[in-house]
C-alpha cells in the first residue's frame, strides 16, 4: 500500500522544540499564540539545573533537596492513606516550598527563576496526580 | 608553674578543636539562606565559625547565633544557641 501524504500535524498539548526546517512561507500553517517564556521543565532536568547553579551555596542545596524530599514524602504518605491532609493543603506547602526556592534563585539565577516559575503547573500536574506521581523515580 | 600549665592546656585545647573565624562572604549568604529556609529569624550572616566539616556557627545581625550543620543523614539541621 502506497504511503499517504503525512498529514500534518495535531497541535500538541506539550510544547515542543520549534522546527528549524525551512517552510516556504505561503506554506505555513496558522500558528496559535504561545505564551512567552521557555518551556516547562522536565523534573530531571529541572534538578540538574539546580545542582548546577552557582547562585546558591552547597547547604542551601541540601537544604532545599531535605524540603523536597520530605514533601514528596508527604504526597507519598497522603497517596497511601497515611496522611490525613488534602490535595489543597499539599499545594499550599507546594506554593510555599516553590516561592522560598524563587526567592533563592532570582538574583543569582533569574534564567532558571523564570524556567521554574514557568514549570510550576507541569509540576504540580504531575503531583497532583496519583498514576504519575507513582511512576516518578 | 600552676599558672603555665593551664596556659599550655588552654593552648592545647585550641590546637585540638577545629573552630576558626572565617569570613567568606558566599559561605556567609550560604548560612543565611539556610537559616531563613528553616523559617528562624535571623536577616544576614555578619560572622561566623568553622567547627568542623559541614559544621558551622552563625551569627546574624539581629544578634541570634546558629549552629548549622549536616547529620549523619545528610539533613542540614539548624539548631538556636
Amino acid at each position: 500500500m502506497p504511503a499517504a501524504p503525512k498529514a500534518p500535524a495535531a497541535p500538541a498539548a506539550v510544547p515542543r522544540k520549534p522546527e528549524v526546517a525551512a517552510r516556504k512561507p505561503e506554506a505555513a500553517p496558522p500558528v496559535a499564540a504561545k505564551p512567552e517564556g521557555p518551556p516547562p521543565l522536565d523534573l530531571e532536568s529541572l534538578e540538574q539545573r539546580l545542582k548546577e547553579t552557582n547562585a546558591i551555596g552547597v547547604l542551601t542545596k541540601l537544604s532545599l533537596k531535605n524540603q523536597v524530599d520530605d514533601l514528596l514524602e508527604q504526597f507519598r504518605d497522603y497517596y497511601q492513606g497515611r496522611l490525613k491532609t488534602t490535595l489543597a493543603e499539599l499545594r499550599r506547602l507546594y506554593e510555599l516550598l516553590l516561592m522560598k526556592t524563587l526567592s533563592l534563585l532570582q538574583d543569582g539565577d533569574p534564567t532558571l527563576a523564570k524556567a521554574i516559575h514557568g514549570s510550576r503547573e507541569a509540576i504540580w500536574a504531575i503531583l497532583s496526580d496519583r498514576d504519575k506521581f507513582s511512576k516518578l523515580p | 608553674m600552676k599558672r603555665n600549665a593551664s596556659r599550655l592546656l588552654v593552648i592545647m585545647m585550641c590546637a585540638v578543636i577545629p573552630v576558626h573565624a572565617a569570613d567568606d562572604p558566599k559561605q556567609r549568604k550560604d548560612l543565611a539562606a539556610v537559616i531563613a529556609l528553616q523559617g528562624l529569624p535571623c536577616g544576614e550572616v555578619v560572622r561566623y565559625e568553622v567547627k568542623g566539616d559541614n559544621d558551622y556557627l552563625a551569627t546574624c545581625k539581629d544578634g541570634n547565633r546558629y549552629r548549622v550543620f549536616v547529620n549523619a543523614e545528610g539533613r542540614v539541621v539548624v539548631q538556636k544557641q
